[in-house]
């Protein structure tokens, strides 16, 4: 068949359901028929579905004429979705348009949901189209003859791409393709992005850098673009609005119109926590809505999480609670508005809520931005801005991640087993690894055979093993047992299921959160109040409570800092408040706060960088405001309180926002000393942040994914009570020991090299820096906490950083003591 | 620094390594060194820096040349695990330890007995000497004071600022005195001190007493 008539089997079908296909559509189709690869840039809910599952079909109708008596049986296609919970629509829709077609394909699931009789009957016969995940799809690397499998693949499809790019997912991906590119000899690989700053990089990471596979690619975009209207919730009394805080209960109230007024409304929190408090206020301020609203995020049963989505499309519900578990996804036609609470962070987290709304054709997707203390009102006012102007982000992708690489030999070590000179050259194509050189290679090796780089003359080390032939080949049953249920890069804290006493499976919650409280105590979760009964291995049994509780479950994490974008444009926001153009409902909102600032200190204008000063009983307060995130602000404030701390000794307690930090100490601290020292050079930067202690603590925490992701950290077996204690040890004593005894370790370098590029965005702190050292510095010298310093110095999670001797440090401490 | 304290008339040197030198019977005692551990998580594939092994061997051959005591004695939790290979270069510390040593047991001792006694080294579950009781376990017996292992005790300072650290430290309460893992692959276990405890912290090789610091 020529690709004309191809193409117009799809166009008839578009017809018989009365659709049209887009200009993006019939680009794709033809240039995947052609036999590129790509990345399509389109918005979720497009009929991005349709733009690549067509040809797929296409292609086989063309390698097939006869398909419609003879079915011709092996995997033709991956398609790869970062959420379970999107894998059923996409299966339904891919489905559909095979059946009217009357191919006979097949399109199957796998996922961790998937059940282990339908995966036994996947091994023995694939379906010819399967939607998993990353981590599915590394496990079927890590089974035997994976290369017959995946012999007759014709193409992967990686959806949400974006999603996958800026994360060690991403990497796990690559290195897949990688392999896939040498065991499916008829591949063609595609990606499906959002739009993102950086997409031809995006395109870049998918295909492997200057590989044939890039050089045969198409960047496609749709040229649709969605209309969005950004309506900020402006409290009546400013007066009385909060200067701080992150729940904005306070405006409870308002949402209430705005959820009469429309079928459905999504409202979208930060966090989980917040997630559990709005909805319980909204029941408990407003009980006329019991039955009509609902919760959804991450933590919560997987069951009740489809009954919510179920419902929002039969439009039995009023509105929904949310975290960014709801940020994906097909669109649930009936969501008429969208309400964000609290400060997003991102432009393009914000864009993807809004677009949750289905719209009215020519009319714009509306989003209500809350704020939950009165600073945040800029930040409306700047997404407002940032939306017009069209700004988005980068994702950042990761290089040289040695924790996945890791990961991923002792797969392909515990299925076929591999040879490295073969092996080499795929990972060397990736992205990720485009850099890596010949003794980084040996040393994983070493590392997976030998567990360090010198031959220990008795050494019981076991994992990969060599055998005559040179394959690197895992023979422990254990161990490859235990490598499978590690699989995957993303790590989180212990869960403990909660369960009903009788039964019944509600949700997850982190296991710290369980270990504050006793028998008998009460704890709201899932929109109930339960009472802990006992507690049995991982599983907190509960009971229903009446009881009032005011303990709501709450989740580490999920503070996101605001994007080097976001920040960019917040700071002109400002500046402009500083030249007295109040020129927005929000700035204008303001004014009781700004003029507040400018009686204690001063609101910084485009060329003006402000510190305050002042002294209450914590001990002396010092603010320093460059208004670029809580990451860069973290480095900013360690490395300065490091530049101080050379000068005398003494210790600091840091904090920040991201508008600001503070540096909190016992001693006076002189600016003029911090000026005429020029301590806010960019010079050094790398040895210096290296020497702050702070540096150190982080890339600690770093190195506890990299333990687990590279296997040196057993996290056990899950919802069983095999005994791994005498396995057990955590990454914090692990980090300690390569400290002392490995420091060359490339799995512990990692640790700062990561800290450094994605925590501390050296390369953000370096313009930041820059740009202060050709600002004007003004030193103000307060009575008392000013409005702008307020949010930073209440704040309770607080880094460390001293220059006093440790044992001097001791005397003036105290000992905590029992209450 | 060192730190010297008398229980019941006899004198204490609380050493920075963790161990206590008990002067009058020339006695050094030491905790929970979990020897075999390093090994025994890289034989179950979790690569643990080898030489991790040494420094525990390296730290006890310091600690008894500088004391030179006439008794070594462990208070439990001496090996981590069952026989593995840093058996053999325990053997051949205790040949070359002038000292006597005697191995009080603890819930991670599974190695048999009669393998320690082939050694030379003495195996009791509990001793007695002079009114003082030696346990791997906290035990309390009236008219005795308690020297024991096990719990890893670490304490949480707080500082002006909101400063906060956590310390190794040996606890001692009124007839008890619990002493921190000799081992460097070993964790600690934060405890809330009472207003009565006394608590001697263990840092950068230093002994510091900081219950003295409690405010009332």
């Amino acid at each position: 068949m020529k690709q004309s008539e191809l193409i117009s089997i799809a166009e008839d079908w578009f017809q018989s359901k009365n659709w049209k296909s887009f200009p993006f559509q019939q680009k794709t189709w033809k240039g995947f028929l052609d036999g590129k690869h790509g990345l399509l840039n389109a918005p979720t809910g497009s009929g991005k579905t349709y733009a690549l599952w067509v040809p797929i079909v296409l292609q086989y109708l063309k390698e097939n004429p006869k398909y419609k008596t003879k079915h011709t049986k092996g995997l033709k296609a991956i398609w790869i979705t970062p959420l379970r919970a999107l894998s059923v629509e996409i299966q339904q829709a891919a489905q559909r348009f095979a059946d009217d077609l009357g191919t006979g394909l097949t399109v199957g699931i796998r996922t961790g949901d998937t059940s282990q009789s339908e995966r036994t009957k996947q091994k023995r016969q694939m379906p010819d189209l399967l939607i998993t995940t990353p981590e599915s799809l590394m496990l079927l690397l890590a089974s035997k003859g994976y290369n017959k499998t995946f012999e007759t693949l014709t193409a992967v499809v990686v959806d949400e791409w974006h999603e996958l790019l800026g994360s060690k997912r991403g990497v796990q991906m690559e290195l897949a393709l990688s392999r896939l590119k040498t065991v499916s000899p008829k591949l063609r690989i595609w990606g499906i992005s959002a739009t993102i700053g950086n997409l031809e990089e995006a395109q870049d990471v998918l295909l492997g850098i200057g590989s044939e596979f890039r050089k045969n690619s198409v960047l496609i975009k749709s040229a649709e673009k969605k209309r969005i209207e950004v309506r900020s919730i402006i409290p009546k009394k400013m007066e009385t609005f909060p200067w701080r805080g992150h729940l904005g209960l306070h405006l409870l109230e308002e949402i209430v119109p705005i959820i009469k007024a429309s079928k459905t409304t999504l409202i979208f929190t930060n966090t989980r926590g917040q997630c559990e408090i709005w909805f319980q206020k909204i029941l408990e301020k407003h009980p006329e809505f019991a039955g009509e609203i609902a919760m959804h995020h991450g933590s919560i049963g997987k069951e009740t999480r489809l009954w919510v989505e179920q419902a929002i499309r039969n439009e039995s519900l009023t509105a929904v609670v949310a975290t960014s578990s709801l940020d994906l996804g097909v669109d649930f036609a009936p969501v008429e508005t969208i309400i964000q609470i609290g400060g997003p962070k991102g432009i393009a987290k914000f864009l993807q809520r809004a677009g949750r709304s289905n719209h009215r054709p020519g009319e714009p997707s509306v989003i209500y931005f809350l704020p939950t203390h009165a600073l945040e009102l800029v930040e409306a006012s700047a997404l407002k801005r940032a939306v017009k102007e069209n700004v988005v982000e980068d994702r950042i992708p990761y290089l040289l991640s040695f924790d996945v690489l890791i990961q991923y030999l002792v797969t392909l070590a515990i299925s076929n087993g591999f040879f490295p000179k073969e092996i080499f050259p795929e990972i060397k194509s990736t992205f990720c690894f485009h850099g890596i050189t010949e003794e980084q290679w040996n040393w994983c090796l070493n590392f997976i055979t030998l567990g360090s780089q010198s031959l220990n003359a008795y050494d019981e080390y076991k994992k990969v093993e060599v055998t005559e032939e040179g394959l690197f080949k895992v023979q422990s049953r254990q161990i490859a047992m235990m490598h499978r249920l590690s699989i995957g890069t993303i790590v989180s804290d212990s869960m403990m299921l909660v369960k009903y006493v009788s039964g019944g499976f509600i949700g997850t919650i982190e296991e710290w959160f369980v270990s504050k409280m006793k028998p008998g105590d009460t704890f709201v979760f899932a929109g109930r109040t339960l009472e802990l009964v006992r507690l049995r291995q991982m599983v907190a049994q509960v009971r229903k409570s009446n009881k009032r509780s005011a303990k709501v479950v709450s989740f580490m994490g999920g503070r996101l800092p605001l994007s080097s974008q976001m920040s960019k444009i917040l700071r002109e926001e400002l500046q402009s408040e500083a030249d007295h153009k109040r020129n927005t409902p929000e700035l204008k909102a303001l004014s009781p706060i700004f003029d507040r600032q400018e009686r204690e200190s001063i609101v910084p204008g485009e060329n003006e960088f402000l510190i305050e000063t002042f002294k209450t009983r914590e001990g002396y307060h010092t603010l320093f405001y460059p208004f670029e995130g809580r990451f860069v602000h973290e480095a900013m404030s360690s490395l300065l309180a490091y530049r101080i701390s050379l000068l005398s000794p003494i210790t600091f307690s840091l904090a920040y926002n991201d508008y600001g930090f503070e540096l909190l100490s016992d001693q006076f601290l002189d600016i003029q000393n911090v000026i005429d020292n020029n301590l806010f050079s960019s010079e050094f930067l790398f040895d210096d942040l290296q020497k702050s202690l702070n540096a150190t603590e982080l890339a600690r925490r770093k190195f506890r994914d990299i333990a687990v992701i590279s296997g040196m950290v057993f996290q056990g077996y899950p919802n069983k009570v095999v005994k791994t204690k005498h396995l057990q040890s955590n990454s914090q004593l692990l980090f300690d020991v390569f400290r002392d005894y490995e420091p060359d370790n490339l799995l512990y370098l990692q640790a700062y090299r990561e800290t450094f590029e994605h925590q501390l965005e050296e390369g953000r702190l370096r313009l930041a820096l820059e740009r202060i050292n050709s600002q004007k510095i003004i030193w103000k010298q307060c009575e008392k906490a000013t409005p702008f310093s307020f949010p930073i110095i209440t704040d309770r999670l607080r880094e460390k950083l001293s220059s006093e001797k440790l044992a001097d440090r001791i005397k003036k401490m105290t000992l905590q003591l029992m209450k | 620094m060192i730190q010297k304290i008398s229980i019941k008339n006899n004198d204490f040197t609380l050493h920075p390594s963790g161990a206590i030198f008990w002067e009058i019977k020339k006695m050094l005692l030491i905790t929970d060194v979990h020897l075999g551990k390093v090994v025994h998580f890289r034989k179950h594939g979790a690569p643990v820096p080898a030489n991790a092994a040494y420094k525990n061997l390296e730290k006890l051959t310091e600690v008894t040349n500088h004391f030179e005591p006439d008794t070594v004695c462990f208070l439990g939790d001496l090996f981590h695990s069952k026989l593995n290979e840093e058996w053999q270069d325990f053997e051949k510390w205790v040949a070359y330890c002038k000292a006597e040593v005697i191995l009080i047991t603890g819930n991670h001792d599974v190695i048999p007995r009669y393998l320690y006694e082939d050694i030379g080294v003495k195996v009791f579950d509990e001793l007695l000497l002079d009114g003082f009781h030696l346990t791997h376990h906290p035990t309390e017996i009236k008219g005795t004071f308690n020297f024991s292992g096990h719990i890893h005790p670490g304490i949480r300072m707080k500082g002006i600022g909101r400063q906060f650290l956590k310390l190794p430290c040996f606890y001692k309460t009124e007839n008890q005195l619990i002493l921190p893992a000799f081992g460097n692959f070993t964790g600690k276990h934060i405890l809330t001190p009472s207003e009565t405890d006394e608590i001697f912290a263990i840092v950068e090789g230093e002994v510091i007493c900081v219950s003295k610091k409690i405010k009332n």
